[in-house]
């Protein structure tokens, strides 16, 4: 019988004991994974927006973070929206009914209007036209891809496409139709949309997002800006009318359109680096009374600094805490069962096994638990971040699930754990160690 | 002629007084000698030194000073860990309170024993242990669920698993009930004869010390529990 025998048997000797061991390290283990899991995806949501396919975004005047919030990672609030005219200072001369080039056009490879607002069974509806797919890149800098089906088309209005998680948790395949809500999901249900492609994952905010054609986002109720009985004499009224009900709807009035932000790539100029033709801009934009700019890069490394760090920082103290105390139950466990502990080792020891053979014993038997208890908190932990996955998908945006993991902190963990439990069963096992087999079998006689 | 098993030339042993610096002698024998395959019977009163003497030919406590010789080698002066490897492969330590590990099953407590020992853990020596003992239907019951009588059989066969050329056994009848005493007499000295085993039985019961061939008085040869101090 080796060591591990002994040590194994001794544990079942205790099972109560042991049981009870080892549940409480597996409680305080699935907290440690349940945190270090969130708190990496929490980093690792944010980290990946500063590498969405564009630099600047441009909205309402107020708080640059919340634009970033709400533009990149569909969470938090629109602030208000910007006027149409506003956006076309953005658009090149080819791209405006004028014929000449915007305000801003100069510094601008690509601006991309969207309109938010709506909601598709809980998942955010950005209406957008086709360039956000067919001119903007993914984080990994190359083009979307799309899992099934293409992007839609301009003149499509009732056309859209779904982001990878959009499709999978909602089953809906392209082809299909759905019909966003305005406002919240228990709003007026706007006229349906049929998706024509849906998106390949791409680990973002993208995933979770449901994009429509803006044109036919702008002809649903209440999506109008009012006018006051102005008229627009370059398009019809506009009245919605069903994709496929025979014919193009007409477009709503320009006077009508408003855009809740605009998605700028800035131009590269030979000579001239990025960052100053971006800095140029927003420098531009702000000083204006139409809206604001933001980096999403900047306001993101401001929000890890300032929030996420510390949290993160805070998170792994109460980290450290949990374990510590999940070592100390071993130690007091170990401890407590130190008095019939004392007797099987006379006994051992009488029967010829050395002082270090007991040594090994008891710290064998720490590791055991340390082990079963941390595999068995490692599962619980992952569990655990599954069923509150749909929350951090909600706050977070990130998609989570049983696998969802930190890789580095949890392959530390239970080496981690396996050391303390050695350090917490030192005691007992050095007390293990200095047994007085005579007095514990029979006393001088 | 053949060397003695256990042999203890001038072996003293004090202790100290709780609380003071006074020491109090426990034994004082200038020559005790058992043979080979010997079976002997060791009388002595209460606190004449009878197992404080098991545990220094053991080697479980040191000598202060002496020669403890056990099958050839002088383990007095060997350090702790030798000590150990003796005891665990040539002595086989019967209890009085049977000492069985509560948590292992009757061949658990047998495996135990040659855990510690230099042989490899025999599982069939061990089922033939127990089984010549009377217990081979009894491998798996753990000792809360065996009778007093069972629980000493283990005793022995555990006290027999390394092959050891003495089985020291420390008032083995002290706990049984007196239907009992005569069943576990003669489970050991005819064990210890199937297996060519030195038997040193302690105890203070003459019924159980006159079936011994050899037997004698602690204080016949232990200088200590002539004149007892405490």
């Amino acid at each position: 019988m080796s060591l591990l025998g002994i040590a194994w048997r001794t544990i079942r000797q205790r099972l109560f004991t042991s049981l009870l061991t080892s549940l409480s390290l597996a409680l305080g283990v699935a907290l440690v994974v349940a945190t270090l899991i969130t708190a990496s995806i929490v980093k690792r949501a944010f980290a990946s927006g500063g590498g969405l396919g564009y630099n600047m975004i441009v909205g309402a005047k107020g708080s640059p973070l919340q634009l970033v919030l709400n533009s990149v990672y569909l969470i938090s609030r629109p602030i208000e929206n910007i006027s149409w005219d506003f956006y076309r200072e953005f658009l090149p001369a080819a791209e405006r009914p004028d014929g000449m080039a915007g305000r801003y056009a100069a510094s601008v490879q690509t601006a991309v209007p969207i309109c938010m607002g709506d909601y598709f069974r809980g998942y955010r509806v950005i209406g957008t036209n086709a360039a956000y797919f067919d001119r903007m890149t993914t984080v990994d800098g190359g083009p979307f891809r799309f899992a099934a089906g293409v992007n839609f088309r301009d003149d499509d209005f009732f056309g859209g496409v779904l982001g990878h998680e959009v499709a999978r948790r909602l089953g809906l395949s392209v082809g299909d139709t759905f019909s966003p809500t305005h406002g919240a999901d228990d709003g007026a249900v706007h006229d349906p949309f049929r998706v024509t492609g849906i998106l390949a994952r791409t680990d973002t905010p993208v995933d979770r997002g449901v994009y429509v054609n803006m044109e036919g986002f702008f002809l649903q109720e209440g999506h109008a800006k009012p006018t006051d009985g102005v008229s627009d004499s370059t398009t019809p009224a506009a009245v919605a009318q069903p994709a496929g009900a025979g014919g193009r709807p007409a477009p709503l009035p320009d006077a009508q359109r408003e855009v809740t932000a605009v998605l700028v790539t800035t131009a590269s100029i030979p000579g001239l680096p990025a960052e100053l033709m971006a800095m140029g801009l927003k420098q531009a934009i702000n000083e204006g009374r139409d809206g604001q700019a933001a980096e999403p890069v900047r306001e993101i490394r401001q929000l890890l600094d300032l929030f996420v760090r510390p949290l993160e920082l805070l998170l792994l103290l109460v980290t450290a805490l949990v374990v510590i105390v999940s070592a100390i139950g071993i130690l007091v466990s170990m401890v407590g069962s130190s008095l019939e502990r004392s007797r099987d080792v006379a006994i051992m020891r009488a029967l010829g096994a050395r002082r270090s053979h007991v040594l090994a014993t008891v710290l064998i038997e720490a590791v055991l638990l340390a082990v079963a208890g941390g595999l068995a908190g490692w599962v619980l932990g992952h569990l655990l971040v599954a069923a509150i996955g749909p929350l951090i998908t909600t706050n977070a945006g990130v998609s989570v699930g049983v696998l969802s993991g930190a890789p580095l902190a949890e392959l530390l963990l239970v080496p981690a754990l396996v050391l303390l439990a050695i350090g917490a069963a030192l005691l007992p096992a050095i007390a293990a160690y200095r047994t007085d087999v005579a007095r514990w079998l029979q006393g001088p006689g | 002629m053949e060397q003695p098993v256990i042999e203890l030339v001038d072996v003293r042993k004090s202790f100290a007084m709780p609380g003071g610096e006074e020491r109090v002698d426990v034994l004082d024998i200038p020559e005790f000698r058992l043979d080979a395959g010997a079976h002997c019977a060791l009388e002595g009163h209460s606190g004449s030194g009878k197992s404080t003497l098991l545990n220094v030919i053991s080697g479980i406590q040191r000598a202060d000073s002496g020669r403890v010789v056990i099958c050839g080698t002088d383990i007095g002066s060997l350090p702790e860990p030798v000590r150990d490897r003796v005891r665990a492969d040539r002595l086989g330590l019967v209890f009085q309170q049977f000492n069985l590990l509560p948590g292992f099953t009757a061949l658990e407590n047998v495996l135990v024993a040659m855990a510690f020992g230099s042989g490899r853990t025999d599982r069939a020596r061990a089922t033939d242990l127990l089984s010549a003992v009377g217990l081979g239907h009894r491998l798996h019951h753990k000792p809360a669920e065996l009778s007093v009588g069972q629980q000493q059989r283990v005793a022995v066969a555990r006290a027999l698993a390394n092959r050891p050329r003495i089985v020291l056994a420390d008032e083995p009848t002290a706990s049984v009930d007196a239907a009992h005493q005569q069943q576990v007499i003669d489970l050991l000295r005819t064990t210890c004869t199937a297996h060519g085993v030195a038997l040193l039985v302690v105890t203070h019961a003459p019924e159980v010390a006159g079936q011994f061939p050899h037997r004698l008085r602690l204080e016949d040869f232990n200088r200590a529990a002539r004149t007892p101090s405490r």
